[in-house]
């Protein structure tokens, strides 16, 4: 089943009244199930696509549809609506908040939904469960080291059970046994049926993908 | 929700205890400026306004002179009030009211006991106008008898142990020269302290008609002395009443000058400034002056908030990318920003609240009131409401310009600063610093008033006069008693005389006519009659002629002295050996006393004459004293006094005290105003210190680079001392002109006033620079102390 749809799509900046490009004529389409990979050289417009697919940034022509919803029709309010629902984001610098114990960073996605006080425990519970962090979960961020974040990183990602996890770079900043760990549980993830797109520098990291999407100078190759 | 975002908010107030403690230092001391002096206005706002009848309840004026020099007096015929309850169908009530001033403190005798107490004579309809609850009696009936009197609630217990024995029982009263027996009718509750007027006692009106006489007085239309209150009916057109008795004492007799002026009774304690025949403001100056004060510190503090926030904000950028990127709305992040600073702003009232328990009887020491936080619905939500409002106000900038953020840039850490960012804060700083050197140069400029004012040489001695009323035996005996006084060593010279010389109510008379008098060009003339020796006691001056002396037996009743102002007045050349008549009586000028201050700075020193008049006619004794011997001279004329009038108490005032009272309240806006500039300016280098912190803490990386390419820590710590300073230059330059306009305005009010010296505002402006500077050199310094290395190895 389709997931989304990119359709010629453009984005760029003004710049001493030339048009600079950052993403040109993009034709993407992701099926449900899928793990990507986004590859290419920096200033190519990776983590501009990314962004752009995670409904954070805006492009400037194209369509982009999503769960056969028109994004490029929709308005801010239900554009947010779409990705508080189906969209997950894991950063390369985990973004935790520093003043929150683990706990309360993984239940953090689930305050802009409705869920009950209950419902939130058993979700966070849960996923602490699942991720083997039930011993950590007192602690701050600072308290942990950088593979033990990244993975309360993507468990926050995935507490509301979205559709798609979008990663940028999720092993820029650990070191290569942590990285391993890290791509070994989004393959697992994915085997789930969660459809992933990450963006990644590394060869090694992109094999575990099912498809690889090279960008240059914002076009696809 | 809520847990979580409280949860954020108190463990960021743990990281960062110190913006967190700037914070709430000022908005406390925002808040508690704030509620100290709403409580202080609501009290002044309510002075006279309890009474029942408020609205219709008025005060009757005499307006004297010619358009462009019009006077008003509270003085009024005796019967004017009787007259209007008679002819003018809109008077419910009058009542004629001679104050407690007109009798100083006066002695109640009963069974050889004697009490002092402050009384009043007031007409019959008077209690049926003011709203002075009885505890026992008719307040309708109470003052229908020559004979009877009113007493309150204290002075009966004082007496009597119970109010109810009170009743019936009689009193000898004397004040006045005059001593008669008046049995009390009724016994009233204590009286407010918001009400201007203040009693223990009222004897009926046509007692000082009957006592006239012995103050050489009579009753006519053409003598004033009582003030005149009149009760309107309900529904009456004011404007139109107030035209229709312009001219009503002109029509009952001929002879009458002045007009009638109608005032709300209850105004005239904020409006109560007369600028030719108008209101010119009052008290009311000092409420728009404290309510401005107070809300300056609070929006002090309230930018200190929003610029310790901003600043702080990226700390938060984090945060706000991360909610945002996890599915938060802006209106849910501005929620969050706005309910911190409310937050804030509650912890800061709760602190505020114990602040104000801590200052309050200082503060009630200050303004002379007795001032509580009076606990009820509308003081709460006045309260809460400053509070919100100081909230929303620290909230709004930081609230919209946190949640404004994109939060890809935020979490890339390409967020720009922009320039309308640090163009805000700055000029939030400046605004702030403005202020504040307005303050400082305000409290500079009324203290050197003040202080200029009790300073000043009034002409006269002040320091050391004591004088104490002529009541008992001393009434009959007073020569002896002088006689004696004059002995004691240490007293340099005493007398009698009618009134004490200092103050706003004093004796006032028309009836001086003078060669080339022309008609319609009367001079008021404070009269200050005296028995012999009254320039040698106060030590006035004599510019031309000589003192009253025993030497010319005419003297006591032919002679005549005029102040400077007065001979200027008149136009009279050679004053001195011209005769001019008093109240149809001739009188030689024997002399001419120099100019010397008897009333108010405000007011110019008026035209005044001096006269001697019999003993009998006196109220007082006048002393003065060796300067350095007042301990011993006081217990020699206390011993005196015991002597010559025993069962009486010797009670004194040094001249000096009433002269204070005369500037009680400038005193008060001096003590007052310093206390709040104090504040504002703290305040303000709070918040000062606070943006200091943080742009060391942001310019670390530059600091560094600068000192690995040599730069020393001097020249950084100036560097950044620099970048502050200017923005306090351009407050300096901001403030400084916006001060002069205030100050230069304030002291128009003045009719001696200093002259504003460019040292004040130089003065200001450098310490308010000097307090700026120290606050931001102390962070400049620990900055540009720092290791350059380790901020370097971070980025």
């Amino acid at each position: 089943m389709m997931l989304l749809q990119l359709n010629n799509l453009f984005k760029w900046v003004q710049s001493g009244g030339q048009r600079i490009f950052l993403l040109k004529d993009i034709n993407l389409d992701v099926e449900e199930g899928e793990f990507i990979s986004i590859m290419g050289p920096s200033g190519s417009g990776k983590s501009t696509l990314l962004n752009v697919i995670g409904m954070l940034d805006n492009f400037d022509e194209g369509e982009y549809h999503f769960l056969g919803e028109s994004v490029h029709n929709l308005k801010e309010k239900y554009r947010a609506n779409l990705y508080k629902e189906y969209i997950g984001f894991v950063f390369q610098s985990y973004h935790l908040l520093d003043d929150l114990t683990v706990k309360e960073n993984l239940e953090m996605p689930l305050l802009y939904k409705k869920f009950k006080a209950s419902e939130r425990k058993a979700m966070v519970a849960d996923m602490l469960d699942r991720f083997n962090i039930v011993g950590k979960k007192d602690l701050f961020p600072v308290q942990l080291s950088g593979g033990q974040q990244q993975l309360v990183g993507i468990a926050r990602a995935l507490i509301s059970n979205p559709k798609l996890l979008l990663a940028d770079e999720p092993t820029g900043n650990l070191n290569s046994q942590q990285g391993e760990e890290i791509m070994d549980l989004f393959k697992q993830l994915n085997n789930e049926g969660v459809t992933i797109i990450q963006v990644t520098h590394s060869e090694k990291n992109a094999a575990y993908g099912s498809r690889i999407i090279n960008l240059l100078d914002g076009r696809m190759i | 929700m809520l847990k979580h975002s409280i949860t954020i908010f108190l463990r960021s107030i743990k990281r960062d205890r110190s913006t967190f403690f700037i914070n709430i230092v000022g908005l406390s001391t925002g808040l508690a400026c704030v509620i100290l002096i709403a409580i202080w206005v609501r009290d002044e706002l309510a002075v006279d306004k309890f009474h029942e009848n408020d609205k219709e309840l008025y005060q009757v004026w005499n307006r004297f002179g010619e358009a462009g020099n019009i006077k008003l007096v509270d003085w009024t015929p005796d019967m004017l009030a009787e007259t209007m309850a008679d002819k003018l169908p809109e008077v419910k009530y009058a009542s004629p009211f001679i104050p407690s001033g007109w009798l100083g403190s006066v002695p109640l005798t009963i069974s050889e006991e004697t009490h002092k107490a402050k009384g009043v004579f007031a007409g019959e309809d008077y209690f049926r106008m003011f709203s002075f609850d009885f505890l026992i009696g008719d307040p309708e009936k109470a003052l229908s008898e020559i004979g009877s009197m009113v007493i309150s609630e204290s002075l009966a217990r004082r007496i009597f142990g119970e109010p109810q024995r009170a009743i019936g029982k009689a009193l000898r009263w004397n004040t006045l020269n005059t001593s008669e027996t008046n049995t009390i009718a009724g016994v009233f509750k204590d009286i407010p302290s918001n009400s201007t007027q203040q009693f223990d006692f009222v004897l009926p009106f046509e007692r000082f008609v009957q006592l006239s006489p012995n103050i050489g007085r009579e009753s006519s239309w053409t003598q004033n002395a009582p003030i005149t209150y009149i009760l309107l009916k309900g529904g009456t057109d004011v404007a139109a009443f107030s035209k229709k008795i312009e001219g009503f004492s002109k029509a009952q007799n001929p002879d009458v000058q002045a007009d009638l002026f109608l005032k709300q009774y209850s105004s005239n304690y904020l409006h109560g400034n007369f600028e030719n025949g108008k209101v010119a403001g009052g008290r009311i100056d000092y409420i728009y002056l404290f309510s401005a004060i107070a809300l300056f510190t609070l929006i002090i503090a309230c930018i200190n908030f929003m610029n310790l926030t901003t600043a702080n904000a990226t700390r938060r950028l984090k945060e706000i990318g991360v909610k945002k990127a996890l599915g938060s709305r802006r209106k849910t992040l501005v929620g969050q920003y706005f309910g911190e600073a409310l937050l804030t702003a509650i912890i800061a009232l709760l602190i505020a609240l114990v602040l104000i328990q801590l200052v309050l009887p200082q503060f009630n020491l200050i303004t002379g009131k007795e001032l509580s936080i009076p606990f009820n619905v509308s003081t709460i939500a006045t309260v809460l409401g400053v509070t919100l409002f100081a909230g929303l106000l620290a909230g709004s900038y930081p609230a919209l310009y946190l949640a404004r953020f994109n939060p890809i840039a935020v979490l890339r850490g390409k967020l720009k600063k922009s320039l309308n960012e640090v163009r805000v804060r700055k000029s939030l700083v400046v605004f702030q610093f403005s202020l504040s050197i307005i303050l400082i140069v305000a409290v500079l400029v009324v203290y050197q008033q003040v202080n200029y004012i009790q300073s000043r040489n009034l002409g006269m001695d002040k320091d050391n006069v004591v004088y104490f009323q002529k009541e008992g035996l001393l009434q009959q005996n007073s020569e002896a008693f002088l006689t004696e006084v004059r002995e004691i060593p240490g007293v340099r010279n005493a007398t009698t005389a009618v009134q004490s010389f200092i103050g706003n109510q004093l004796n006032n008379t028309m009836g001086v006519r003078w060669p080339g008098f022309e008609e319609g060009n009367e001079v008021d003339f404070t009269d200050m009659s005296s028995t012999m020796g009254l320039i040698e006691t106060l030590n006035l001056e004599m510019k031309e002629g000589r003192s009253f002396s025993k030497t010319y037996a005419s003297d006591s009743t032919q002679a005549i002295i005029f102040n400077e102002t007065a001979v200027e007045a008149m136009g009279l050349e050679d004053a001195v050996g011209k005769t001019v008549q008093l109240w149809g009586q001739d009188r030689k000028v024997i002399g001419v006393v120099k100019d010397f201050h008897f009333q108010s700075f405000k007011e110019t020193i008026k035209p005044s004459f001096l006269r001697l008049v019999p003993d009998h006619r006196t109220f007082l004794f006048i002393a003065s004293i060796e300067s350095g011997r007042e301990k011993e001279v006081l217990a020699q004329l206390e011993n005196a006094y015991a002597k010559f009038n025993p069962g009486f108490t010797f009670e004194y005032r040094f001249l000096d005290e009433d002269y204070q009272v005369l500037y009680e309240s400038e005193q008060r806006v001096s003590v007052l105003s310093g206390y709040f500039a104090g504040l504002a300016i703290l305040i303000s280098c709070l918040g000062l210190f606070g943006l200091a912190m943080f742009t060391a803490e942001r310019k670390r990386k530059e600091i560094s680079i600068r000192k690995v390419l040599g730069q020393s820590a001097t020249q950084v710590a100036v560097m950044l001392s620099a970048e502050f300073g200017k923005l306090v230059l351009l407050a300096i330059v901001i403030g400084l002109p916006l001060a002069y306009l205030l100050t230069d305005d304030w002291l128009k009010d003045y009719a001696y006033g200093i002259s504003l010296k460019w040292s004040y505002f130089l003065g200001a402006g450098l310490l308010a620079m000097f307090i700026a500077l120290l606050t931001v050199g102390s962070q400049a310094l620990k900055a540009a102390a720092a290791n350059p290395v380790n901020a370097l190895k971070e980025e």
